[in-house]
C-alpha cells in the first residue's frame, strides 16, 4: 500500500522539481527537447565495441545533474523498474559473441562482454537523459515544444491526458487499498479472492473520476486540443546552450 | 435583464421506453437576474446536481426551456453558453488537473483563444479575486483544501463567466476558509446559483433561495423568510440553520 502512496509522491516531487528555479529549469523546453533528443541519437549510433566513446557521453549527464541540483540517487530509486529492464537488455550477448578482444591479465574480454556493457550502458543514458528531461521541464512545457516540433496533436494530447489520469488512477487504487488494509488487519496485499471485486470497483470508479475530470474540462472550452503554451521566451542563451551542446557531442562522437 | 430563464424544466433519467424512469425534476420555472446570488437547496437527490449539470450541458435536456445569458440551451449554441457559465465542483481535487495554478487557471482563457498577455491578465485578476495571486506558481496537490476551492473558483473567473455554479461549495472546509471563501463569494460580482445542504452557508452568501423537493419547486423566495421556516424546511428533509436553531445553545447553557 505503502508503494502506491510513495507512487504518488514521487510523481508529485518530479513536478515540484520541474517548477524549482534552477539554471537548467530555466532553459527553455525546445532546446532541452532537442538536445534531450541529439543525445539519445548520439548515445545509439555508437558502435558495439565502442565502450570508450561511449563512456565520454556521459560528461552531458554529469554536467546536466550537477546544474539541475538533480539527485543521482533518487534517480535509481525511481527508474529502477526501467533500469532493471534495459540491463537485462545485452545479458545474452557473451554467450553469443566469443570473439576475444583483449586480456585483462589472464582473463579475457570478449566481444559479447562489451557490447553487452555498450548495450546497457545505452539504455542507461538514455533513460537518465529522459529522466534529466522530465525533472528539469513541466509537464506543459515538455507538451509545448512537442508540439512545436510539429509532433501531432493527438499523440501530445494522449501524453498529457495519460499523465493527468495516471495519477486520478493510483489516488484511486491507494484509497481502495487503504479502506482494504484497514479492515484487513495483519494481512499483506490483497486476498486472490478479492482482486476481481477489487480491479471491477477500480475501473467503475476511475472511469467516474476520469469523467469528473473531463467535465472540468469540457465546460472550460476544451475541444480536443491543450493549447500549451510556455512562460517564457526563447532566447539567444537558450539557443545557444542547444548549440553549444550539440557541437559538443558531435566532437565526442567523431573526434573524441 | 434576466442571465437565465427556466421554463417547465423536467428531467428524468433512463430513456423514454424504460418502464421505471426516475423523474428527477418536474416543471421546474424561476428566473435569475444578472448578479443575483440563489442558493439551492433541498435534501438527498432532489435533483440539485442534476440541475446543474443540465445548465451547463453536461446532461441533454428532454423537456422545457432553459435561456442562458440569452442564449437559448441547443446544441448549436452550447459552446456560447459555456463560456457563460462557470461551474465548481464539489470535488476540487477532480477539476484541478494541471500541475500548477498559474497553469490551470490559464487552461480556459487559452482554449478561449485568448493571447498570452490576455491569459496573464485575466489569470492575475482571478487570482486577486480570490486572493491566491501569491500563489500562482504553486503546485495544485501543495495546496490545502481551501486553497484548492479558492483556486477552482479563479479557473471560472478567468473565463469572465456571468454566472457561477456551485456545487456544495462549503464541503470539507474548516470554519475559517469557509468564513473565507463567504467572504470572498460575496465580494464576487457575478451571478451566482449555489447548492448546498449547509443552510448557514446559504443564508450567508445568498439572498434568495430556492427550494427544491420531489422535482418541483416547493419555495422560492427570500433567504431570510425560507430558511427561518422551521415547518417549511422539516417537510421537505430539511432542518433549521444551525444559526437559527436554539436548541444546542439551550443545551450548553444547561450544561
Amino acid at each position: 500500500m505503502m508503494k502506491i502512496s510513495e507512487a504518488i509522491s514521487d510523481l508529485h516531487k518530479m513536478d515540484m522539481e520541474a517548477g524549482k528555479h534552477g539554471w537548467l529549469q530555466g532553459i527553455h523546453p525546445l532546446p532541452k527537447l532537442l538536445v534531450t533528443v541529439f543525445f539519445i541519437l548520439t548515445t545509439v549510433s555508437y558502435g558495439k565495441y565502442d565502450l570508450a566513446g561511449l563512456l565520454k557521453m556521459g560528461i552531458y549527464l554529469i554536467i546536466g545533474f550537477v546544474m539541475g541540483d538533480i539527485s543521482v540517487k533518487l534517480l535509481i530509486k525511481r527508474m529502477r523498474a526501467v533500469l532493471a529492464l534495459v540491463c537485462l537488455v545485452g545479458i545474452a550477448n557473451p554467450l553469443i559473441d566469443r570473439k576475444v578482444l583483449f586480456q585483462i591479465g589472464e582473463f579475457a574480454v570478449t566481444g559479447g562482454m562489451v557490447s553487452a556493457v555498450t548495450l546497457m550502458l545505452k539504455g542507461v543514458f538514455a533513460v537518465a537523459a529522459s529522466y534529466l528531461l522530465m525533472v528539469t521541464t513541466a509537464v506543459e512545457d515538455l507538451g509545448y515544444a512537442l508540439r512545436r516540433l510539429h509532433i501531432p496533436k493527438v499523440f501530445v494530447t494522449v501524453l498529457m491526458l495519460v499523465y493527468r489520469y495516471i495519477i486520478v488512477l493510483l489516488k484511486e487504487i491507494e484509497r481502495m487499498t487503504d479502506a482494504y488494509s484497514l479492515r484487513a488487519p495483519g494481512q499483506t496485499g490483497l486476498h486472490y479472492k478479492v482482486w476481481g471485486t477489487m480491479v471491477g470497483q477500480l475501473l467503475l470508479r476511475s472511469m467516474d473520476r476520469a469523467q469528473i475530470v473531463y467535465d472540468s474540462m469540457m465546460l472550460r472550452g476544451y475541444q480536443g486540443e491543450f493549447y500549451l503554451r510556455c512562460k517564457k521566451r526563447a532566447g539567444a542563451g537558450d539557443y545557444l546552450y542547444a548549440a553549444v551542446w550539440v557541437m559538443v557531442m558531435l566532437v565526442l562522437r567523431y573526434r573524441g | 435583464m434576466n442571465i437565465l430563464e427556466v421554463e417547465e424544466l423536467s428531467f428524468s433519467y433512463g430513456n423514454a421506453k424504460e418502464k421505471f424512469r426516475n423523474q428527477v425534476l418536474n416543471q421546474i420555472s424561476f428566473h435569475m437576474e444578472e448578479q443575483e446570488s440563489i442558493g439551492l437547496i433541498g435534501a438527498n437527490g432532489v435533483g440539485k446536481s442534476t440541475f446543474l449539470k443540465l445548465l451547463t450541458g453536461l446532461l441533454t435536456m428532454q423537456e422545457g426551456r432553459l435561456r442562458i445569458a440569452g442564449l437559448e440551451m441547443k446544441k448549436e449554441n452550447l459552446q456560447q453558453i459555456r463560456a457563460e457559465i462557470g461551474y465548481v465542483f464539489q470535488d476540487s481535487d477532480s477539476q484541478l488537473f494541471m500541475s500548477t495554478v498559474y497553469e490551470d487557471v490559464a487552461f480556459a482563457p487559452r482554449n478561449y483563444g485568448k493571447s498570452e498577455e490576455e491569459t496573464r491578465e485575466l489569470v492575475m485578476k482571478a487570482l486577486g479575486q480570490v486572493h491566491m495571486d501569491g500563489r500562482k506558481d504553486r503546485q495544485i496537490y501543495r495546496l490545502s483544501g481551501g486553497e484548492k476551492k479558492l483556486v477552482s473558483i479563479a479557473t471560472v473567473l478567468a473565463m469572465g463567466s456571468k454566472l457561477m455554479l456551485l456545487d456544495e461549495p462549503s464541503v470539507a472546509l474548516d470554519p475559517r476558509n469557509r468564513r473565507n471563501l463567504i467572504r470572498i463569494l460575496n465580494e464576487l460580482p457575478q451571478a451566482k446559483i449555489i447548492a448546498s445542504h449547509d443552510l448557514d452557508f446559504v443564508y450567508d452568501t445568498c439572498k434568495r433561495v430556492v427550494l427544491l423537493s420531489e422535482g418541483r419547486i416547493a419555495a422560492d423566495g427570500r433567504g431570510e423568510d425560507i430558511l427561518t421556516d422551521r415547518m417549511l424546511l422539516e417537510k421537505h428533509g430539511l432542518e433549521l440553520p444551525l444559526s437559527f436553531s436554539s436548541t444546542p445553545k439551550n443545551k450548553f447553557l444547561a450544561i
